[in-house]
């Protein structure tokens, strides 16, 4: 095999043969040229000095009470309403059922609104329903109380121009 | 994941899966499946985060915030990657921008008081092995320094090697760079490593 170090390729085999975690066929690999490569072979020796002194760096154990402040903080972060409360237990049943009832909203409120309906303006509909009679009614009524209660020199007053 | 690693693929899948799995039920409010990863991933974000930040009190702090936002993001949670990958991936951000904002604030004199109060002066005890654990101490001071020193990416993707044993694909995922970048990380971290710790040999 070529040299990892002078040809730069396969380099990290380097590193896990000095960590042992190469797999055996690239073991022996390795081991032939490290054996025969003093540049590979000081290498090797120096990333295995490196690798015990980090396996030597153990971290200290975590506090007792690591969990309860973890918890303590989550219940912290919850939402507190009674509502979020009830809901929690049925959250898996109705989450899917969310884009349905959305659909079902859009198609009544589009229903809705096309639907034609009697009480959306019922003064307008009653004023265009019932107007040309009720002007001709008037009409009528005051051309008959006109005839009727009207006195000669009322009548005189108003047939003159004004 | 390349084929070379000795790595058990079995248990590694059956891990992902498992993982992943009991993400889905914490998902859908089941409490007990995150007290499983709790118990299975605690010690391990815990000491990585120390590694990083080298703090214990803020590792503590930075690793309950790590299992907050997974337990705050379970409902957005999707098996897209390990979730091992998702969560390094939290642990790592939150370090890298605690050693931010802290290099801000205090540079590098918090690392020397540290040093001077620390571990070294701790062993008082008078047994026959005091020389010995004293030598011990001293060496793992400098290790500590050694890792300490390394740029933050380079230290995080040394520790995710070392002591996670994750391979070049993951932590490239972690650190949302490519596999080359990753080898390149790792090669020069170590570089600095044998040159500064040669002597312990």
């Amino acid at each position: 095999m070529n040299c990892p170090i002078k040809t730069q390729e396969n380099r990290e085999w380097l590193l896990e043969y000095s960590a042992g975690r190469l797999d055996r066929e690239r073991t022996m690999m390795i081991e032939q040229h490290v054996e025969a490569c003093p540049d590979c072979a000081r290498f090797v020796e120096e990333q295995r000095v490196v690798w015990d002194a980090l396996g030597q760096w153990e971290s200290p154990d975590l506090s007792a009470d690591f969990d309860r402040r973890l918890y303590q903080r989550i219940d912290q972060a919850q939402p507190s309403s009674w509502l979020a409360a009830f809901l929690r237990p049925f959250r898996p049943f109705w989450r899917p059922m969310v884009p349905v009832a959305a659909m079902c909203l859009l198609i009544v409120a589009g229903v809705m609104l096309h639907t034609p309906t009697a009480g959306v303006n019922p003064v307008h509909s009653r004023v265009e329903s019932v107007e040309p009679e009720q002007v001709e009614r008037t009409l009528d009524d005051l051309q008959m109380l006109r005839e009727l209660s009207l006195t000669p020199a009322q009548e005189a007053n108003t047939s003159q121009p004004m | 994941m390349p084929q070379w690693v000795k790595e058990d693929m079995g248990a590694t899948s059956l891990a992902f899966d498992c993982d992943a799995e009991l993400m889905l039920r914490v998902r859908e409010g089941d409490g007990a499946s995150f007290a499983l990863l709790l118990e299975k991933y605690r010690v391990s974000v815990a000491h990585f985060l120390y590694r990083m930040v080298q703090d214990q009190p803020v590792a503590e702090e930075l690793a309950q915030e790590v299992f907050l936002r997974v337990y705050k993001s379970r409902e957005s949670y999707e098996p897209t990657a390990k979730f091992t990958t998702w969560l390094y991936r939290i642990a790592t951000h939150l370090a890298l921008n605690w050693l931010r904002d802290e290099k801000n604030e205090r540079g590098q004199e918090r690392l020397d008081e540290v040093a001077e109060d620390g571990p070294v002066r701790e062993v008082a005890d008078r047994t026959p092995s005091v020389e010995h654990q004293m030598v011990r101490q001293v060496k793992l001071e400098e290790v500590r320094k050694a890792v300490a020193a390394l740029p933050d990416k380079q230290r995080a993707a040394v520790l995710m090697h070392k002591y996670e044993e994750m391979d070049y694909s993951q932590i490239a995922k972690v650190l949302s760079c490519s596999e080359s970048a990753v080898k390149s990380l790792l090669f020069r971290a170590y570089e600095t490593l044998r040159v500064r710790l040669a002597h312990m040999a």
